[in-house]
């Protein structure tokens, strides 16, 4: 066989001291020739590239794993599953059969979740966005209703007079953690007073009966100890309302945020040592109860787990369609999907796999998306080996956010399966065609082309 | 007026008791017999009210009296002496001081009897008194001058009957002193009528006594004429159907102890018969109680904890709550959160043994039943490892040590085996202490008071402990190592199934529930509520009005007017306990909901167990509860109760031997309450409810 030419480049030799590429700068190689054990070959050979894999079993193992850290400590839990995180139905699907009910953020998501089969009390309803006539509708579903500022409180009670009926509601608060950025955009501040204020007004309309709490304290935390101040404040706020304003606070949702294995980009550490476990976070948010609540008072604590349960059951397989060789002397790959498909591909420095061994030392590499864009990045610089056209890429975690974030720009939305637990698998969203995009376009006749 | 009727139904409940009828009826009719030879009528009349005057002077509660307890031995005495003497006022004086000599023996020795001995007294005060008199009486010249009597038999029956017959019926009437055929048929046709099992023991019991000792005699015609064979007839009778609950095996033990009677007999027949006095029922007082004894003392399982109206009830009672209830009284929650897997049980098969077999260790699993990730090399591998414990009692925490190391996976700590360690006294009377905790995780101290929840500490590896697991017993007293008592665990799921008050097996996932305020609010009936319901049958339409009272024993019930049904809550489960009275309605409420789940979770089931009279009445009950006693699974009447949607209950009623396959469906009322319930072709809804009849 003819050996393929290989311009000489030279690599700074870094040995024996942990550096950012995690092992052998050299030769380490990160190969995947499956997923749950469904040849990766295979898979593009039935459904094409790029193609979005998400894993049924990595999903429910994950969800029972952060499920079971809970519910293992405290006796009255309750996920939300996170609808903008991934509402593809089938992921939907296998959570609401797991458990969770759904947490909305729109009328969209609701009107979604409802189709799904959901009952309206099993949807929380939050959101700084809520039409009139989507919280008439979860109003009269008996929806868990999060309310965000001032004038929610006054739809609601409009609402109220017109349905003729209390309506049962939660106040959305944001208060200081410890953490940076602090979130204070959503919900009533609770230091300031305005949360109080909140109360005061809803138990002075008598229209409203309070009887949740809600915060969200960030997204992507990796401090634990954020979630015990929460929980404290959530608790002592929660009490303080019980005892001053008569209302029953029935449940605690202190929100998601939790991160998932994948790295930050910026973040030196890999993420197994970046990230703790989901363990620590659940110790820190019971013992966090438990040295608040009264005894033998267990208000149900809702979770709105979302990047933490779906991020790493979802890969993305990619083809390198061509190559080339950047005026720097780094190698360039393009691959069949970039930031149109990974809006992650942002903020995240994805773990990239390999289909096959390849012979070779790594150098380092770019990796372009196929669009005709300079933001069309999806790693700037990482290390492979040298790579035939036509060798896949598989990235992960990527099954947070981008089923939902991506975007119909220049190349059509490719074919989203799931492997299933039995190793079947299953198109859970079929790829599009010009027929998908052109759907809705209306083309006045006079600028028809003749 | 009521109250001289109750005093009247007291008497005649004497008469029946000595056929172990609680039943005026039969009462009466035995009564009634008694007048045949009215010398014996009227001294067991005397007998019996002398008795009865005189334990209402000496102030025996009313409840006890009612029952004819204490006055059956003073009334057979009574009949003893008026077997033997006419009645005058000097016969009548000597029976008023014997029968009060009997009740006052009688007290006497139901107290030693039943606090020393745990057995009853039967007619043991009889034996002795009427034989004391008896050896008394030859000194009584007087009475023997103007009182002997020639008995009056209306023997022409014996003619028509043959003698393996008449001298079943002689013997049966013998019991009262009235050895006669048409007494005895009388007595059966009662027996009968009351009991079928007591009519079936006192034929098998007769027969199988006689048979013997004809055997052993060597004379068919000999043994048929004794009539002091009566003596397995009641022994057959209490062993078999009263103190014993209605089995095969009860059924056995009661023919063993007739056919060793017969030695007695005879024995005891040889030795009184030389001083001049019968038998009595001296051979069934000692057989019976010494089996009931032994029985006792071995605990055997059919020893009835429970004796109800006829051995029927004992049964239907017995069979329907052993299915219902099981557990103990000892109940404790389970002392973490989640699901966690039973490890080792009672006599578990690694340490839970001797001393120490009443304790259960719990452990997390993951799909694959490990207990642990990774390689399980570290404590940090273990699920279960630094999970939170959580009190399973409400009470004081007594002893609290917290020092201990965790051991490193494969080594024990065999100095401290209990490691770090909760002891809690719950006030019901015993000590629940929890073990191997992690080292200064127990955030309690000594003297602090928890609740059932509260948390106590983290799971650990100190201790005899080779993974980290909780590991919980009762014991009777704070010392750390104590014996260990028998308990069981209270509102539990396992396998979305909840438990009221059970053991799970070993392997088994269990996951506590905590009470559901909101569920619980609704299951709250507090005296003088009522509802008013409608129910709808076909074209008919009626009223259910259901108020809730008090039964001096404080128990809570609703009253319907026609019946009562009494409900109550324990431990995270409300229950209908049991049904008195004929109201179809009422038991259709028995039947839609024998128990529920204090606790709401879409699709949880629920099993429960319904007595014979709930599902079917009459000639049908009867005929089913008699074939049970033979075969305890026959009469197997299951409900699955299940959560539907938005709190709605279906219940299923299934039974192989009545052919029921039926499904009931409850709805809960928003506030307080039962909303409707469905039923074949009735529906029970409610109209109105109403916090007090005053209000």
């Amino acid at each position: 066989m003819k050996k393929i030419y290989q311009k000489p480049v030279i690599t700074k030799l870094q040995t024996g001291f942990m550096n950012k590429f995690g092992s052998s700068p050299l030769y380490a190689r990160k190969v995947r020739t499956d997923i749950d054990g469904v040849p990766i070959s295979e898979l593009v050979e039935k459904f094409g590239s790029p193609l979005f894999v998400i894993s049924e079993k990595q999903l429910r193992e994950k969800y029972r794993q952060i499920y079971s850290a809970f519910t293992n400590r405290y006796p009255n839990v309750q996920f939300g599953w996170s609808y903008k995180t991934n509402y593809l139905k089938a992921v939907c699907a296998v959570l609401h059969q797991e458990g969770a009910i759904a947490e909305v953020v729109s009328e969209f998501e609701y009107e979604k979740a409802r189709n799904m089969g959901i009952e309206g009390k099993d949807i929380i309803f939050n959101g700084p966005h809520k039409t009139i006539n989507a919280l008439k509708r979860a109003a009269l579903e008996g929806a868990k209703i999060h309310i965000d500022h001032f004038d929610e409180i006054t739809d609601l009670e409009h609402i109220a007079d017109e349905i003729g009926k209390q309506i049962k509601v939660a106040i959305r608060i944001n208060m200081d953690t410890g953490i940076h950025p602090q979130w204070d955009r959503f919900g009533f501040n609770l230091e300031t007073g305005q949360a109080l204020d909140a109360v005061k007004r809803i138990a002075s309309g008598g229209k409203l009966v309070l009887n949740g709490l809600h915060c969200h304290i960030g997204t992507f935390i990796l401090e634990p100890e954020a979630y015990g101040k929460e929980v404290e404040k959530m608790v002592k706020f929660a009490y303080e309302i019980e005892d001053n304003f008569g209302f029953k606070i029935e449940y605690l949702d202190i929100g998601g945020g939790f991160p998932s294995k994948n790295r930050l980009k910026g973040t030196y550490l890999p993420p197994d040592v970046a990230v703790p476990p989901v363990e620590e976070f659940a110790e820190k948010i019971t013992d966090s109860l438990y040295s608040n609540l009264r005894p033998g008072d267990f208000p149900k604590l809702i979770l709105e787990t979302g990047r933490a349960i779906v991020d790493e059951a979802g890969y993305l397989i990619t083809t390198v369609f061509a190559s080339k060789r950047l005026p720097d002397g780094r190698k360039a790959y393009i691959a069949d999907a970039g930031v149109n498909l990974l809006f992650t591909a942002f903020w995240y420095k994805f773990n990239i796999e390999i289909d096959r061994e390849v012979q070779g030392s790594n150098e380092p590499s770019v990796i372009y998306g196929p669009l005709c864009m300079n933001i069309d990045i999806i790693d700037e610089g990482t290390m492979l080996p040298p790579l035939k056209r036509g060798t896949r890429l598989i990235f992960s975690p990527v099954g947070a956010y981008n089923n939902t974030q991506w975007m119909q720009f220049i190349e059509y939305r490719p074919n989203v399966v799931m492997v299933m637990e039995d190793q079947t698998v299953e198109i859970i969203r079929e790829k599009e065609d010009l027929s998908d995009i052109e759907r809705r376009e209306r083309l006045p006749d006079r600028l028809k082309i003749k | 007026m009521e109250k001289i009727k109750k005093q009247i139904k007291a008497v005649l409940n004497s008469y029946s008791e000595i056929l172990f009828l609680e039943n005026y009826v039969a009462g009466f009719v035995i009564l009634l017999a008694t007048f045949l030879n009215p010398n014996l009528g009227g001294a067991g009349i005397i007998a019996i009210i002398s008795a009865y005057l005189f334990a209402r002077f000496l102030g025996i509660g009313e409840t006890f009296l009612k029952t004819g307890f204490y006055t059956y031995n003073s009334l057979l005495v009574g009949l003893s002496i008026g077997y033997l003497f006419k009645l005058t006022p000097l016969t009548a004086f000597f029976i008023v001081a014997s029968s009060i000599t009997t009740l006052i023996f009688s007290v006497m020795l139901h107290s030693i009897f039943s606090y020393y001995l745990k057995i009853p007294i039967l007619s043991l005060p009889f034996v002795v008194i009427s034989s004391t008199i008896y050896l008394a009486v030859s000194n009584y010249t007087n009475l023997f001058v103007n009182s002997l009597y020639p008995h009056i038999n209306f023997s022409f029956l014996e003619n028509y009957l043959p003698f393996w017959i008449s001298g079943f019926f002689k013997s049966l009437g013998t019991i009262l002193f009235l050895p006669d055929v048409f007494v005895g048929i009388v007595f059966s046709l009662v027996i009968l009528l009351v009991s079928r099992i007591l009519f079936m023991l006192s034929v098998v019991g007769y027969y199988t006594g006689t048979i013997t000792a004809a055997f052993l005699t060597g004379s068919f015609a000999t043994a048929f004429s004794d009539i002091s064979h009566f003596n397995f007839i009641l022994i057959s009778m209490v062993l078999g159907g009263i103190f014993l609950i209605p089995s095969i095996k009860s059924y056995f033990i009661a023919l063993t102890g007739v056919v060793i009677s017969t030695i007695v007999l005879s024995a005891i027949k040889t030795f009184w018969s030389f001083y001049g006095i019968p038998a009595f029922t001296l051979p069934f007082n000692f057989i019976s109680l010494t089996f009931i004894y032994v029985l006792g003392l071995l605990g055997f399982p059919y020893v009835a904890k429970v004796i109800r109206k006829t051995p029927e009830e004992t049964l239907d009672f017995y069979l329907t709550n052993i299915k219902r209830y099981r557990g103990s009284y000892n109940t404790i929650h389970l002392p973490f959160s989640g699901r966690w897997t039973v490890w080792q049980g009672f006599n578990g098969k690694w340490t839970h043994k001797g001393n120490w077999r009443y304790a259960y260790d719990f452990v997390i699993t993951d799909e694959s039943r490990k207990t642990y990730r990774n390689d399980g090399k570290q404590l940090t591998d273990y699920y279960a490892y630094r999970k939170p414990v959580l009190s399973p009692v409400r009470g004081r925490v007594v002893k609290v040590i917290s020092d201990l190391p965790d051991n490193p996976i494969g080594q024990v700590d065999r100095e401290n085996n209990w490691g770090n360690l909760v002891i809690i006294y719950d006030q019901r009377g015993f000590y629940v202490e929890i073990s191997h905790l992690s080292q200064n995780s127990i955030k309690v101290k000594e003297g602090d008071w928890v609740e059932v929840g509260t948390f106590l500490g983290l799971c650990g590896n100190s201790g005899y402990s080779p993974q980290p697991h909780i590991h919980i017993q009762v014991q009777p007293s704070a010392d750390i190592g104590s014996y260990t008592l028998p308990f069981s665990f209270v509102s539990y799921i396992s396998q979305n199934r909840f438990f009221s008050n059970d053991l799970p097996k070993e392997g088994e996932i269990v996951e506590p529930v905590f009470p559901d305020k909101s569920i619980e609010i609704k299951m709250t009936f507090v005296l003088d509520y009522t509802f008013e319901y409608e129910v709808i049958k076909g074209e008919k339409r009626e009223n259910l009005s259901l108020t809730v009272k008090m039964a001096p024993d404080g128990t809570f019930y609703f009253d319907s007017g026609k019946g009562q049904l009494y409900f109550g809550k324990h431990e995270g489960t409300f229950y209908f306990y049991r049904i008195d009275g004929e109201d179809p309605y009422l038991k259709l409420f028995f039947l839609a909901l024998p128990r529920m789940p204090l606790f709401y979770r879409e699709g949880l089931r629920w099993e429960d167990f319904l007595p014979v009279k709930v599902v079917t009445g009459g000639i049908k009950k009867s005929l089913i509860l008699f074939f049970s006693s033979f075969n305890h699974n026959l009469s197997h009447i299951q409900y699955t109760g299940k959560f539907e949607k938005n709190m709605k209950i279906t219940g299923k009623i299934t039974s192989k031997l009545l052919n029921i396959n039926e499904t009931v469906q409850v709805e809960l009322d928003e506030t307080v309450g039962i909303k409707s319930i469905k039923f074949k072709d009735t529906y029970i809804k409610l109209k109105k409810f109403i916090h007090s009849k005053e209000g």
